[in-house]
């Protein structure tokens, strides 16, 4: 895919997308509700109570109960910490690994790009949840393992990212002038290259969150990644499974909440992408 | 060209064989050791020992690695430690099913996901427009395992249109044969159209506002023929690269819909073997998957080549 | 280009003649679905529930249990014990052919019954035959076994799943092409798939199977286990989720046909570590325990309560025994005496692919809270089990299947010396050593039951583990199935069913 060019700095003072107020909306709600949810969950999100189970949505339990009589709204709310917290460290793992390849691949060129391309290559061979599967398979399983899992399998995509701005950057005048005035490399590369490179940088971390999420997601699904009682995402909806024909509000409420975080994500980033990269704008100019 | 391709084919060879090499690294570091799995819980330290001097599991690990490569590279993919069959045929029968269910999906994503593209950007910015995209937009923002879940409760045990898991052969019947093909290719299908028909819109929006395109219009040809012959197949050029990629993507989604399906297929068989710590299936399965992946992205790449002159003898473009 | 048309209709409709011939042709087949894949189709190293129902079909042992748990002779028609019950002489039926056309002797059963005493081919049953000192062929028809203890349901062994006679020529091919004696013979394993079974035409037993054939089926996913039940695409579940039994209850094409049995999950608490190896600890955790809440929450319902492996419904059950309910206040003193005041903090494996124990962990989890045992849940494959898990955890929730005997049942998990034993809780009580010897030589019913009711309260008292319950055998089965009864060992009796056309 064709690097993004990094963007000449936006004009001031444009007004946010649809897209862009739509996404921040969404996600940032999750991320309060997320943030709040000790406190603002209306019943306790792990206590079994063998006479609420598997109501159906009504005034005190919003979302219904499950078969340990818990409340699906509570622990939607707690899961929101979970999947929030595993988008979000596993992509900054994924950061903070592959930039740093990248900037080094980019900038060296050479043999050390070689090297370090192929061994993303390598990685990248095999489909990232059967890699995250592998890993995970050897050690008993927890939910920050999976977070590191995915953060490990996702470095590729975003080294070769790095790699590929800083590649398009290495060429500028400024560049040029800094290794005229003979600063040190790591000046260059995170003094430099680093700060230009962030934007698109930081537009494709939003979108790797929401990978991570899914994957994360999976993994817990399968079993490898939060374990019972936990209420991720992932989680509920694989324990949900066996009562979807007489309690299908158990399994929906964690789908929905996910597809709604996901999407709001993306249109997070979508509209962030736009808006740094013009071109990208429709011509129906939805400014 | 052909220099290009031979030096591609090597190369992904030798992604293989570090492929290879990492998951037996990987796969030394698993606990519970499969003599241990074979023998039960009542073998004696001695026993398991014996066991695992037969099978070869206490020499050095490089010195295993070098043994499994030598009997896989003259044929012998060995057998599967847990169910005591040789892997071959077990491998084979895996791969012919998961890559008739990734083919007939690949196909409907294409075609599918194309159509949708141009229909959205021939309506852009209108409501066609924003419902093809919330229509794709939820196919990837909901996990896979979910929709396959939502495809059995509402075709299978709702309406009973479609059978709820499992494989027929084609012996069986050809209707049948594609009855049980629906369910797992659908919960594919809608998981990956919004990367194709996002791509396609937007590189279809970029083409008709394209010179190129504008040129056509004046020269006074009909709109249907601007559309179809000039502008999507400049536009398809970023797509047939995604797509290309897609069907790579594809062995990562059979891993959830065929555990869920019951499809017994690769991603299955990847994920039995883990579970069961049967080392050589998981060496043979995984360097199946990997080969597919790597030569899905080599053709990705031939296509943009072949399509897009400029870098057909080679350069880099980015 | 015209012909097009005609081909495509050509095509669908020989395709649709050969699935009609299909169906005329396979009429009486009977479909089987279940949830786990079949590792293994060598009956001496089966290990789970559906393999055991593989095994049945196609084995025969020298004894059989019936689903109402009484024993009878199987591929042996008597047998005789001496009187120190330390040899026993199996008299085998004439003309019993095997799968592949021979005819069953004696070599066959000393054959089948080396290779499971042999170590190095790892069948759980090896411990089961553990005081057989010696097994040999008198003659064609006759086997003897000397044992290195007085022994007096020896001949009840031969019922278990293991213990099933192969053919001396055929030992090293069972993995792959299975020959035994049983109503159907094995046809083909796509593994992951299923299994096809086929009509023995010259099964022993006159008449019988009706069936021309069994498809086993894998399907992992419950969901779709019971959309096909439903939709008619199979004809029996085998042990179907607890979670859906309500559901069937008054169904037009399907009922549910259930059993209880001996089958019990617990909790296993390992006798040799901290912080389990102080009974007072076993005994405060016991003390949360809420079992009539466990068998709603695992089991909906479908199970009763008990405190060892024999069940309720069995006339050895200790009926003056209580279940009380939790006494937090007494846990919670009882932990402080033991050194925890503040309670602690300990890990609980539960096997992935077995919903109803991990259910069993959650709540004996959320139950324990109360008296401050802070369990951390740890979902582990199954595989991984046996290697790592059992007889090696701090705590950890099993279950077992139902025995062919009491003393099978009992006495390799709970003497010390017990085989299952150290596998499981290393517990040692001498009181519990002595019933279970005594109990080895009567045979008579009265103090069988004395020792036996004294074992339970000894056990309830010390509490190697927590049994919750003896869960009930449910299978999901079409009305078109007829003559179709589950049986506590839950295994498929299917060679007097029929299916209606």
């Amino acid at each position: 895919m064709p690097p993004e060019e990094t963007a000449p700095r936006p004009e001031p003072r444009k007004p946010l997308s649809l897209q862009l107020k739509a996404g921040l909306a969404i996600t940032g709600a999750i991320v309060l509700l997320g943030l709040l949810a000790p406190w603002i969950a209306p019943h306790p999100w792990d206590t079994i109570s063998m006479r609420t189970r598997f109501l159906a949505p009504n005034a005190t339990y919003w979302f219904g109960t499950d078969e340990y009589g818990r409340d699906v709204l509570s622990r939607l709310l707690m899961g929101a910490r979970l999947s929030l917290a595993m988008g979000l460290s596993a992509t900054a793992v994924s950061l903070a690994i592959g930039v740093p390849i990248g900037l080094l691949a980019g900038y060296f060129r050479g043999w050390v790009d070689e090297v370090l391309m192929r061994g993303a290559d390598v990685l990248m061979a095999v489909p990232p949840i059967m890699l995250g599967l592998l890993v995970l398979a050897v050690t008993p399983p927890a939910l920050w393992k999976t977070a590191l899992a995915v953060g490990f399998v996702y470095i590729p995509q975003i080294a070769r990212l790095a790699r590929s701005v800083t590649l398009s950057l290495a060429n500028e005048d400024f560049i040029q002038a800094a290794k005229a005035r003979a600063e040190s490399t790591s000046y260059i590369l995170f003094r430099e290259i680093l700060p230009n490179a962030w934007p698109a940088l930081i537009v494709e971390a939003s979108l790797r969150v929401t990978y991570a999420i899914l994957l994360g997601s999976a993994l817990s699904f399968l079993g490898l990644g939060a374990q019972p009682p936990s209420s991720d995402w992932g989680l509920m909806i694989s324990e949900a499974r066996s009562f979807l024909d007489r309690a299908p509000w158990i399994a929906l409420a964690p789908g929905l909440a996910m597809c709604l975080l996901v999407i709001g994500i993306n249109l997070l980033g979508d509209g962030a992408r736009e808006r740094l990269d013009p071109r990208l704008r429709s011509r129906a100019g939805k400014a | 060209m052909a220099a290009y391709i031979a030096k591609r084919i090597v190369f992904i060879a030798l992604v293989l064989v570090a492929v290879s090499m990492l998951v037996f690294a990987i796969t030394t570091l698993l606990p519970a050791n499969v003599a241990y799995l074979i023998l039960g819980p009542f073998a004696s330290p001695e026993q398991v020992r014996a066991l695992e001097l037969k099978l070869g599991l206490t020499d050095p690990v490089w010195q295993q690695y070098l043994r499994w490569a030598g009997h896989f590279l003259s044929g012998d993919l060995g057998e599967s430690t847990l169910m005591n069959r040789p892997i071959a045929p077990l491998l084979m029968e895996a791969l012919s099913r998961s890559l008739v269910l990734t083919s007939v999906s690949f196909v409907l994503i294409a075609v599918i996901g194309v159509g949708l593209g141009v229909v959205a950007a021939l309506r852009h910015g209108r409501a066609l427009d924003h419902g093809v995209s919330i229509a794709t937009y939820l196919g990837i923002a909901v996990p896979e395992f979910f929709w396959a879940i939502v495809v059995i409760v509402i075709f299978a045990a709702w309406l009973g249109w479609l059978p709820a898991s499992g494989y027929e052969p084609l012996s069986a019947g050809i209707l049948i044969w594609a009855k049980h093909l629906i369910a797992p290719t659908i919960t594919l299908v809608f998981g990956h159209l919004a990367h194709v028909s996002r791509l396609t819109r937007s590189s279809m929006i970029e083409v008709m506002q394209s010179p190129y395109v504008t040129a056509a219009r004046a020269k006074g040809l009909p709109e249907r023929v601007v559309v179809l012959r000039h502008a999507l197949r400049n536009a398809l050029l970023p797509t047939i690269t995604v797509l290309a990629l897609d069907f790579g993507r594809l062995m990562g989604g059979i891993v959830v819909v065929e555990t869920i399906f019951a499809y017994p297929g690769l991603g299955r068989l990847v994920v039995f073997s883990i579970q069961n710590r049967d080392i050589p299936t998981l060496q043979a399965a995984i360097l199946v998957v990997a080969a597919i992946y790597a030569f899905a992205n080599l053709v990705a790449d031939l296509l943009y080549a072949v399509l897009n002159p400029k870098i057909r003898f080679g350069r880099n473009a980015s | 280009m015209r012909k097009l048309p005609t081909l495509i209709a050509a095509v669908i409709g020989l395709s649709l003649s050969l699935a009609q011939a299909e169906t005329c042709q396979a009429q009486s087949i009977l479909r089987v679905a279940l949830g786990t894949t079949l590792s293994q189709t060598d009956p001496a190293k089966t290990t789970i529930g559906d393999e055991y129902v593989y095994v049945h079909l196609v084995f025969n042992g020298l004894s059989r249990i019936d689903p109402d748990m009484t024993v009878k002779p199987d591929l042996a028609e008597s047998w005789t014990a001496s009187d120190d019950l330390k040899t026993w002489t199996f008299i085998l039926r004439q003309g019993v052919k095997f799968h592949h056309g021979r005819v069953l002797d004696a070599d066959d059963v000393v054959a089948t019954m080396k290779r499971i005493l042999d170590p190095a081919t790892g069948s759980r049953a090896r411990t089961s035959l553990s005081m057989v000192d010696n097994v040999s062929a008198v003659d064609a028809q006759r086997v003897k076994f000397d044992l290195n203890i007085p022994y007096a349901g020896f001949a009840d062994i031969f019922a278990d799943r293991q213990l099933r006679i192969a053919p001396k020529d055929k030992l090293g091919e069972l993995s792959t092409h299975p020959i035994g004696t049983g109503p159907f013979m094995f046809k083909s394993w796509s593994p992951g798939d299923r299994l096809e079974l086929v009509k023995n035409p010259d099964y022993f037993e006159k008449g019988l199977p009706k069936l021309d054939g069994v498809t086993l089926r894998i399907v992992p996913e419950s969901a779709a286990r019971m959309a096909a039940l439903q939709s008619g695409a199979v004809d029996i579940v085998w042990s179907m989720p607890y979670e859906s039994v309500e559901k069937f209850k008054n169904h037009p094409d399907v009922r549910t046909d259930g059993v209880s049995t001996p089958t019990w999950d617990g909790v296993i608490l390992n006798n040799d570590r901290p912080p389990f190896n102080d009974v007072r600890v076993r005994q405060a955790l016991a003390l949360t325990i809420d079992k009539g809440a466990i068998v709603e929450l695992a089991l909906f319902g479908q199970g009763d309560p008990t405190f060892s492996p024999i069940p309720p419904s069995h006339p050895y059950f200790n009926k003056s025994l209580k279940f009380n309910p939790p006494d937090i206040a007494k846990a919670k003193k009882l932990l402080s005496d033991a050194g925890f005041p503040n309670g602690f903090d300990v890990p609980m494996q539960v096997p992935q692919e077995r919903e109803q124990r991990v259910r069993v962990g959650v709540a004996v989890r959320d139950m324990a809270r109360a008296a401050g045992i802070r369990i951390n849940i740890e979902r582990v494959p199954f595989a991984s089990y046996t290697a790592n898990v059992a007889g090696k955890a701090q705590m950890y929730v099993d279950g077992y299947f139902a025995r062919p005997t009491v003393d099978t049942a009992i006495h390799p998990f709970y003497h010390s010396q017990g085989s299952w034993n150290k596998q499981l809780w290393l517990y040692k009580d001498a009181r519990v050593d002595q019933l279970l010897d005594d109990a080895r030589k009567t045979n008579d019913e009265a103090s069988r039951k004395a020792i036996f009711e004294k074992f339970q309260a000894i056990v309830e008292e010390t509490v190697p583990g927590i049994i919750a319950y003896s869960a009930a055998h449910v299978n999901g089965v079409s009305r078109k199935v007829e003559g179709f009864k589950s049986t506590p060992m839950q295994w498929l009796e299917l060679k007097s069913v029929s299916l209606k056309p």
